[in-house]
């Protein structure tokens, strides 16, 4: 894809996934509400080896957790590259870049820009929220410090600038539906290198979408991951459905996973049961996705269930993962 | 117009617990035509303190005036008397006609009786709603007549967020999602393509982000009559 | 307690309530004289106004009829 930095300089492990055209796998690993690192490293233990990088989210659903720049050094030293996500939500282009800035001094190398969630969603409902720029408009701002080594207010920066790989995301089931499509070309253009997309279960749409980007002929220019996310039983797939904007989750999946507990009285084997299914219908949906023209990899977001990963990616025939070069101990 | 709201009964009662002689004072144009602080609010807050007052232990007299506006000095000055007399005004203006109440009249004491909301339009009936940020650097001829300033919740410039959902908001299926309304206008006049290149990131310094604004019109500027220098021609009319 | 006679303002139309507030009295009916008739050209005209004036001066209880 783009030319990377000097030689010197580790790079991103993704990025060199994506080179070496193997199909990427990412995972998740959600920052603690607390301040202990020990929880950042018992989460990338049970995810070293399974995925090529981890997102690090940012104050997901607005809720208030350890600082994504800081959770992801952690992690780094903990030998699982993070994924950096930064919001347009908490923070101005002054301190989105001076973050970054630090961030890439940390030896973090994957950036995602995400516009955020509304912070009314969270647990500082009366908080003000920034939004002095967009997400795409993150993206840009972190592409031109990357090649051309300047601010966003066209200032150069000093010494060798940070070079991101940098990533955006998508909901393809999100109104205007048709409108998608050309909001994934416009990241393109504004710099994405890979974009990973909000959780598919309704598996038509999606082809729809990846269909679209193809005639479009924006997939040559950007990795798209497909985002998964395997469900813990019938109750995950009917909030899902019903309570997050946005997603998309088709009934007949919500009656997958009631009938995979069907007639189990115990609860703790029912849930067993539920948890399997989620595995095994997320290694299915693995399999269909990397039939897709235009899908080089996916994002398995096992949310708080870090667990599953294992399970998912080898199941899915995706281990062992690319050696990781030039990683976290190197830093 | 200006759209605001009267603040609760007991929050205004609490903010006159100490005075005897109170003025309820409206204002008779945005507030009044969002049914806030016009005429008729001005009546029923004051009858309303009255007998609060009454209930408990019945030492304030609440007078209400309504002027046709409290953010002009002109207007305010026909008040004047009955705001000198009062202890304490209770201002049913927006804020800045409760602003200026204190600025004319340095020692009134001034409470608001509202909070105001926002700049917005009455839908129909009974609903206002929000259409203006008053950001200093409109981009309604870029998003074909709606403003995402105001009404995106995020205030995007590139299109709307994974949260839309059937024409909605993902903060509540009470708003209406403004990208998807400008998408849909966009496509019906054939504009959609605006949308591909990058709206660049937003100057924020003509908004409240570059401190308190001030408009300063030269050509309209004239100096107070007692204030004309000595000899000099007066300018007329 | 038992003793206690509420002061009704009664609000009524012009029309009909008045109206048949007059006719009572033609009837020989009788009411209570603790109500206070206001008549209104139409209840329509009533505003929250004169109803919290009522209470303001002392009424009990208002009756709007039309």
């Amino acid at each position: 894809m783009s030319e990377q930095s000097s030689a010197a300089t580790p790079q991103s492990n993704l990025a060199k996934v994506f080179a070496s055209g193997a199909f990427a796998v990412t995972g998740e690993l959600g920052p603690p509400k607390g301040a202990d690192p020990e929880v950042i490293r018992e989460k990338a233990k049970l995810l070293k080896g399974f995925v090529d990088a981890v997102n690090i989210t940012d104050n997901q659903t607005a809720v208030v957790r350890m600082s994504s720049i800081a959770a992801a050094a952690l992690s780094h030293q903990a030998g699982v590259e993070p994924i950096v996500q930064m919001t347009c939500r908490d923070r101005n282009r002054l301190a989105i870049e001076a973050d970054l800035l630090g961030a890439w001094a940390l030896g973090l190398r994957n950036l995602l820009c995400l516009s955020g969630d509304h912070q009314t969603f969270g647990n500082h409902k009366d908080s003000k929220n920034v939004w002095d720029i967009d997400s795409i408009q993150l993206v840009k701002m972190m592409e031109d410090m990357r090649s051309k080594g300047i601010f966003i207010n066209g200032e150069e920066l000093e010494g060798e600038p940070p070079d991101f790989f940098l990533g955006a995301v998508e909901n393809p089931f999100a109104d205007p539906l048709h409108y998608r499509p050309f909001r994934v070309a416009k990241k393109v253009r504004a710099g994405a290198k890979f974009l990973q997309t909000q959780c598919i279960y309704n598996m038509d749409k999606f082809k729809d979408f990846m269909s679209k980007l193809g005639d479009m002929g924006v997939l040559d220019d950007i990795h798209i991951m497909a985002g998964l996310s395997p469900l813990k039983g019938p109750g995950m797939a009917k909030y899902m459905r019903d309570m997050v904007p946005g997603m998309d989750v088709p009934d007949e999946v919500v009656e997958r996973m009631t009938g995979a507990g069907q007639g189990i009285e115990d609860k703790a084997e029912r849930s067993k049961a539920w948890r399997a299914e989620g595995i095994k219908y997320c290694i299915e949906q693995i399999q269909e996705v990397r039939e897709i023209p235009g899908v080089r990899g996916v994002h398995v977001m096992a949310i708080e269930w870090e667990e599953a990963v294992k399970p998912i990616v080898e199941g899915a025939g995706l281990l062992p993962r690319p050696q990781a070069i030039g990683s976290a101990a190197s830093a | 117009m200006i759209v605001a709201e009267q603040k609760p009964l007991d929050e205004i009662m609490q903010s006159v617990s100490e005075d005897k002689n109170v003025l309820v004072l409206g204002c008779g144009t945005c507030v009044t035509v969002c049914f806030a602080g016009g005429e008729k609010e001005a009546e029923i807050l004051a009858a309303s303190m009255r007998m609060r007052s009454e209930m408990s232990d019945g030492g304030c007299t609440v007078d209400h005036l309504t002027i046709q506006r409290q953010c002009e000095w002109e207007y305010l000055d026909s008040a004047a008397d009955a705001i000198k007399g009062a202890d304490k005004v209770v201002s049913l203006a927006c804020g800045i006609g409760a602003q200026a109440i204190i600025e004319r009249f340095p020692e009134a004491q001034m409470v608001p009786g509202l909070n105001t909301r926002f700049y917005g339009l009455p839908t129909k009936q009974g609903v206002w709603e929000e259409r203006c940020g008053g950001c200093g650097d409109c981009v309604l001829e870029y998003t074909d007549g709606i403003c995402p300033v105001s009404r995106c919740s995020k205030s995007l410039l590139n299109g709307p967020c994974g949260g839309s959902h059937d024409g909605l908001c993902e903060v509540s299926d009470e708003m209406e999602c403004a990208w998807h309304l400008i998408v849909e206008r966009m496509e019906k006049l054939g504009h959609l393509d605006r949308l591909e290149e990058m709206h660049e990131p937003k100057n924020w310094s003509a908004a409240r982000d570059g401190g308190p604004g001030k408009i300063v019109r030269e050509d309209l500027l004239r100096e107070p009559p007692g204030e004309v220098d000595e000899g000099e021609e007066g300018t007329g009319s | 307690m038992s003793e206690f006679k509420p002061g009704i303002v009664a609000f009524c139309c012009h029309h009909c309530a008045y109206g048949a507030a007059d006719l009572a009295g033609a009837m020989r009916l009788a009411y209570p004289d603790s109500i206070r008739v206001v008549r209104l050209p139409c209840t329509g005209k009533l505003d929250v106004a004169h109803v919290l004036s009522a209470f303001e001066h002392g009424a009990d209880g208002v009756m709007v009829a039309g």
